[in-house]
């Protein structure tokens, strides 16, 4: 029998806005699958293209980020730096040809539970799509 | 590594850790969501570390009264070197459970709260998965915890006093606001006069003239208020509670150092240059006056004439001039220009006026009232596409596409309101960034459109962006508000303690941390030729880490190896 695949993402999530967001999503009793491993980050940009590259080698399906909407970063500017971060090492991956679909960056405010619950979900299944991490444990750092 | 590791253990070799792991059953709201018992039971199997005692227990309501006498009771009696508590989010009860370590002898930086209700039990109801959930959870924060390390609180003297820069009604409102709860407040205007702008306004309120001459004695007689006319800011260091600066007089190049806790920006805003605009062109000696002019030919001699010394019989008032070329809408123009209407027909009742505008914005309670009234007594408003004026020839093309073309004996324009001179200056001295129309920009235009991104330094009035009196004035008692519930008297301010330091061995120097550093924190100490960051300032985001190409910076409580190590543990 083929035991159920259930993905492993790590999802760093930013304090003021994405983490928050998920907890709402938890007062609201909106359901999303175990996948989803939150790791809370101060700010978006504290995610250094590094811990993108150091989640996905050590195994994860998926990777997402989760931050503040552009313009409303408790930082300022945070989200902004994040975003571009994250767009090169995207590009860095696809150039790779790695499957960049395994990193995923999302704008979700602290009120926006419902959000939050719907990327999960539909991050979920997209990474269920793909399957496990092919280089999982494979590579290392 | 482990060496690195070892250190932020905060652990000796020989010592010996023992975590205690508390799971709270919030009623239902954990307990019966998941396999308490054999999470407890798994978690006490945990092989995990060699040298880590582990406790673990659960309780009913952890953070209720009873609940933390228990908690501090058992960090006492057992002598726990760290602490996890399985609970509901940080943002409930991270600062209970911090608070019930204080009173122990357990630094609260070497505890964790996992929130297994919000993340877990709230959102998983198949019960099995959901155990499996928290218990990897819970088994993350404990090897997570025995990375953190001990930080300590460093409170810091504050000096309550306030510089206000600008002695408009901005700025004296939010001096007069401050001395009024007993606070000494500098306030530094680089004209030989206070009032700003408002002083020649000729009045939107009638009285209005006498609002801004009683504030002005209120100011000048106030023993709480120095006041430091024809003098400007030279230089500003330091941070909330506690800035030096430089003040340098315009007259005589003397300085005076003074230190203050907090800094109001109030040096309100300029008017659009009308000789900019592609749809004007005059001479001086056309009759063509903007609209400042006037409100202080009113304002002086309560008359507004030609030079010829006549009254004008035709007035043009155009509205929105500089606001295709600004890109933005100044929002006060078109109320004001209502009441110049009312003063061009007060002097002269057989006028004619006619007021040409693109859009109107009518913002206030009265405006609509106002306008009305305007239209009823004659005034003509004309709303057009297009216009061009050539001295005192106006060809415009209204919505309808007509064309046409008039002459007025006077034309008077309302140029956008546009940052003051000196407010690129400004901004660097306080580390203040500019918002894309070049005024000072706000922490967030609708939570807190007072606050900067300089913790301290406070913006109102028209150098915030346009508005009319009444709003400079709600603004600045907005910051005095928050000045006063910030800087206490005799309390001392406790500084974020998760911030970033830099590792000497590891910088170069390049600086590249320095430009994303919003907050200005990191300086550059040119002598041991590296970065050093000012920790009283950072705020602990992390945002320099991701720029440093050398790894030198560590931000703390927020790890690379407590980062990775949460990584690692979730993916087991
Ligand atoms: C033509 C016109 C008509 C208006 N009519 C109305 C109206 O009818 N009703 C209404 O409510 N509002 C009206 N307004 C708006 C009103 O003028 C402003 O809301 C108000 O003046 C803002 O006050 P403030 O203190 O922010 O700025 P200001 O009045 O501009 O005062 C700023 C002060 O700071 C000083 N300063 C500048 N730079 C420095 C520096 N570097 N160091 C030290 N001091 C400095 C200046 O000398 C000045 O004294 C009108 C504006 C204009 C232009
Ligand atoms: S952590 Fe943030 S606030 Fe602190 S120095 Fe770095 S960028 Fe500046
Ligand atoms: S980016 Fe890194 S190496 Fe460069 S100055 Fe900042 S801390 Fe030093």
């Amino acid at each position: 029998m083929k035991k159920e695949f259930t993905p492993r993402i790590t999802s760093f999530l930013c304090k003021w806005c994405t983490y928050t967001g998920a907890d709402l999503a938890g007062t609201a009793r909106l359901q999303y699958p175990t996948s989803i491993i939150p790791i809370q980050v101060m700010c978006s940009s504290r995610v250094d293209p590094v811990f993108l590259i150091k989640a996905f080698l050590s195994g994860s399906d998926g990777v997402l980020i989760g931050g503040c909407h552009p313009g409303d970063c408790h930082y300022e500017t945070g989200n902004y730096h994040a975003r571009r971060r994250f767009a090169i090492v995207k590009s860095v991956f696809e150039s790779l040809g790695l499957e960049s679909q395994r990193l995923k960056l999302s704008w979700i405010s602290a009120s926006e539970g419902p959000k939050f619950a719907r990327v999960a979900n539909e991050y979920t299944e997209e990474i269920m799509e793909l399957g496990e991490n092919p280089t999982r444990k494979n590579i290392f750092l | 590594m482990k060496e690195f590791e070892m250190r932020e253990a905060g652990q000796d070799k020989n010592l010996r850790a023992k975590v205690g792991v508390y799971i709270c059953e919030c009623g239902p709201n954990i307990a019966g969501k998941v396999d308490l018992d054999k999470i407890i039971a798994d978690l006490s199997q945990l092989d995990d570390y060699q040298d880590v005692e582990l406790v673990v227990k659960k309780y009913g309501f952890l953070c209720s009264g009873p609940g933390k006498e228990f908690l501090e009771e058992e960090i006492r009696s057992n002598g726990y070197t760290h602490l996890v508590v399985g609970a509901c989010s940080p943002r409930d009860h991270d600062s209970t459970f911090m608070g019930v370590c204080k009173k122990t002898d357990l630094n609260p930086y070497l505890y964790r709260i996992i929130n297994i209700r919000e993340h877990c039990t709230w959102v998983i109801d198949d019960k099995e998965k959901a155990t499996e959930k928290a218990f990897s959870y819970i088994r993350g924060g404990i090897s997570r915890v025995l990375r953190q390390s001990e930080l300590f609180e460093k409170p810091l003297d504050i000096n309550p006093d306030v510089l206000v820069i600008g002695g408009g009604i901005a700025g004296m409102e939010a001096a007069l606001s401050l001395s009024g709860e007993d606070r000494r407040v500098f306030l530094v205007e680089k004209t030989d006069h206070l009032g700003g702008i408002s002083l020649d306004l000729s009045g939107l309120l009638p009285g209005q003239g006498e609002i801004i001459k009683n504030k002005i004695d209120s100011v000048t007689e106030d023993k709480n208020i120095r006041l430091f006319l024809n003098t400007s800011v030279e230089t500003v260091i330091g941070f909330l509670g506690n800035f030096e600066i430089e003040l340098v007089s315009i007259e005589n190049a003397e300085t005076t150092d003074i230190m203050a806790g907090a800094i109001v920006v109030a040096t309100g805003s300029s008017l659009f240059d009308p000789g900019e605009s592609a749809h004007l062109s005059y001479s001086e000696s056309d009759e063509v006056y903007t609209s400042l002019s006037v409100e202080k030919m009113f304002s002086g001699e309560g008359e507004a004439r030609l030079r010829s010394g006549k009254k004008p019989s035709s007035v043009a008032l155009i509205h929105c001039v500089g606001r295709e070329e600004k890109n933005y809408c100044s929002g006060i123009c078109c109320s004001y220009m209502m009441k110049l209407a009312g003063f061009f027909r007060n002097q002269s009742p057989d006028i004619q006026v006619t007021e040409f505008y693109r859009d109107l914005c009518l913002p206030q309670k009265d405006d609509q009232e106002r306008y009305t009234e305007a239209e009823a007594a004659g005034v003509e408003f004309v709303r057009i596409k297009d216009i061009s004026i050539k001295g005192t020839e106006v060809s415009f093309e209204k919505m309808n596409s007509k064309k046409s073309e008039q002459s007025f004996d006077m034309v008077v324009l309302a140029p956008a309101i546009v940052p003051s001179a000196d407010t690129e200056e400004l901004a660097d001295l306080l580390t203040v960034p500019l918002d894309e129309s070049g005024f000072f920009q706000e922490v967030h235009k609708m939570t807190n459109p007072v606050g900067t991104s300089t913790d301290g330094v406070f913006i109102v009035g028209t150098a915030h962006g346009p508005k009319g009196v009444s709003d400079s004035m709600q603004f600045a008692r907005a910051s005095a508000g928050q000045i006063l519930t910030r800087l206490i008297p005799g309390e001392k301010l406790i500084p974020e303690v998760k911030v970033t330091e830099i590792l000497e061995a590891y910088c170069t120097g390049c600086g590249n941390c320095l430009d994303v550093c919003v907050y200005g924190a990191i300086y550059s100490d040119d002598s041991r030729g590296i970065s050093v960051v000012n920790e009283a300032v950072c705020r602990g985001c992390g945002n320099c880490y991701g720029s440093c190409p050398s790894g030198a910076l560590r931000t703390k409580h927020f790890t690379n190896t407590q980062l990775y190590r949460e990584v690692d543990e979730a993916l087991r």
